[in-house]
């Protein structure tokens, strides 16, 4: 078999009759490697291996502040990524308060301990001397 | 972090989470709904800031915007603190029942089948075995425990799914284990998932005890390459489970950066203890089992470097593995892994008479400058912390000089494990630390 391209078209010689036994056995060594029809015969039935995931006990977010005016905002560094990292960050966004929110008290705090540390002190103390807080920053 | 700003919420302080927008992706999907509960807010912020110089924490506050809503970042912040709450941020109670998983797949061909497994992210993207009724059912032949017993509850990260006696069968079937493999199995799904980190970690599977020649396991040449079934497929189980059960999808429920090889068999071997020197105990031994218990001991690291060459006159063994070690974050601990013959030659000639006495040397003499101690992220982040707490050695080492040299490894952390077949003096260091490990037999 000869492909040939014509006049934009493929045009197909057949030499011989081989040509054609090697066509049909082409033809059947494609179909052996198509998906399996979907006769039931073919069918297989296996277990799922995902288990169910249980979803969280949802609570909501409190009120929101009307604005940062006259407030105090805590920045809490959890410690990820060492202690130049958004401890860092947190003074330059002091000093960006500083110049666009000056009313705006801003305290830098690092939480105790590894980041995933719970602080309920430092919480307590944001909550009685407070108005908003930020955590982070992690990567 | 998600928790820390839920604690501040339920204390009436409107509260923002700040983080890349990877762990964003994360703690706003799958963190929300199967661990927090809480829609914190985020603003995405731009990464990496760790290691960035303060001129490039200036522009990140100053020009820099939320990789989430696309906003100038202080302006995201702001918003985050006042914009009122929608509905949907207001929502609380109990969730909607979770979306039950059938036990069976709906039928399909065999092709179909593995293609669905592939696109569900269930498999290591290598052929599995389907696991067929009549497979799994043999499969649980290899326990007398119940198909539906719960061997634990993954938590990690969110979620309470059981993994059951049946679902980890289902995946020693897919991972091409055998029956007789499975007490040893179930031992190792106390152990899933694998470990999950955005810094890259990986696993070490020890088996230790009679098991080991009981299943054929590869103890000897080659132990630590594919050419041993066991070694193989029980490495490869452990992976899978932490994968189906275990919820452990990339960008989904994991966010390592660059990820580990490792994870394909989770450096799954055998210790070679008949060729132990006398006096050096198997690993399960020095952890308080009996010498015929079988155990299964998993450890969790990152690194693995190889002697390379083999063992010099002129340079003992113990000072090159010294040397190797201070490679090593020093987080946790190390697990060096040794040809029997470089055990020999340690105590026949370098006379350590015991692991612990090689451990003992390790502990004292590999050392490190406090300024590469606290350069890695993981020591920065943990060590780091603990040492702004004051708490010892750290408060001390973080105030000395750059250049003091320190002993950042506990000798309780320093495991030695005998591996290989003889061939060569090699052996390789690793930070890899083993947990005390789990029985075997009882799950039989």
């Amino acid at each position: 078999m000869v492909l040939e391209m014509q006049e934009g078209r493929i045009k197909v010689k057949i030499k011989g009759l081989w040509a054609c036994s090697l066509l049909v056995l082409g033809a059947l060594a494609f179909a052996g490697h198509m998906p399996a029809q979907s006769g039931n015969a073919d069918k297989i039935t296996v277990l799922n291996p995902a288990a169910a995931s249980k979803m969280a006990k949802r609570a909501p977010l409190c009120p929101r502040l009307s604005s940062l005016e006259g407030k105090t905002l805590y920045l809490v560094d959890i410690n990820w990524g060492g202690p130049d990292a958004a401890y860092s960050v947190y003074e330059e966004m002091k000093d960006w308060f500083a110049k666009n929110i000056p009313s705006l008290k801003v305290v830098i705090k690092r939480k105790r301990g590894p980041y995933s540390q719970d602080d309920p002190e430092l919480w307590k103390e944001i909550a009685q001397n407070g108005h908003a807080a930020m955590v982070g920053i992690s990567g | 972090m998600s928790r820390h700003a839920r604690a501040l919420e339920q204390l009436n302080i409107p509260t923002v989470a700040g983080a890349g927008s990877n762990i964003v992706a994360y703690a706003t999907g799958y963190d929300f709904l199967y661990s927090n509960g809480m829609p914190i807010r985020y603003v995405g912020f731009p990464f990496p800031v760790a290691g960035q110089p303060k001129e490039v924490h200036h522009r990140y506050v100053f020009e820099g915007t939320d990789q989430v809503s696309g906003k100038a970042i202080m302006q995201a912040i702001i918003d985050a603190l006042t914009r009122p709450l929608a509905e949907k941020e207001k929502i609380s109670g109990d969730p909607p029942e979770a979306k039950p998983e059938p036990r069976l797949l709906p039928p399909d061909t065999e092709e179909n089948l593995q293609r669905l497994f592939k696109e569900k992210d269930w498999t290591d993207y290598l052929p599995i075995t389907l696991p067929t009724e009549a497979r799994v059912a043999a499969m649980l032949k290899g326990t007398s425990r119940k198909p539906d017993e719960i061997v634990k509850t993954i938590n990690w990260p969110g979620g309470a799914r059981p993994l059951t006696v049946e679902k980890a069968a289902v995946c020693a079937v897919m991972a091409g284990a055998r029956p007789e493999y499975f007490p040893l199995l179930l031992a190792l799904a106390n152990e899933v998932p694998f470990g999950n980190s955005t810094t890259s970690m990986a696993n070490m599977i020890l088996v230790n005890g009679p098991v080991r020649n009981q299943l054929k396991m590869n103890s000897g040449g080659n132990a630590m390459g594919p050419h041993n079934e066991v070694n193989a497929t029980v490495g490869r189980t452990f992976t899978l489970l932490s994968k189906t059960v275990g919820g452990l999808h990339a960008n989904v429920t994991t966010w390592s950066s660059l990820g580990s090889n490792l994870q394909y068999n989770n450096l799954c071997i055998a210790e070679n203890e008949e060729e132990l020197p006398e006096g050096w105990d198997p690993f399960h031994v020095q952890m308080g089992h009996k010498r015929t218990d079988s155990v299964v001991s998993v450890g969790t690291g990152w690194s693995y470097i190889s002697s390379v060459g083999e063992v010099q006159r002129s340079y003992a063994a113990q000072l090159l593995i010294r040397d190797y070690m201070r490679a090593l974050s020093g987080q946790g601990g190390a697990t060096i892994v040794m040809d029997p013959t470089v055990a020999a030659l340690l105590k026949d000639t370098q006379g350590f008479k015991t692991k612990t006495e090689l451990s003992q040397w390790l502990a004292q003499n590999v050392e490190k400058t406090v300024a590469s101690f606290f350069g890695n992220g993981v020591i920065a982040t943990f060590a780091g912390s603990l040492a702004l707490q004051g708490l010892e050695p750290y408060a001390t080492w973080m105030k000395a000089p750059p250049e003091t040299l320190i002993k950042p490894f506990n000798v309780k952390n320093i495991n030695v494990v005998v591996v290989g077949g003889k061939i060569q003096t090699t052996w390789f260091v690793t930070d890899f630390r083993l947990g005390r490990g789990v029985l075997i037999d009882s799950w039989r």
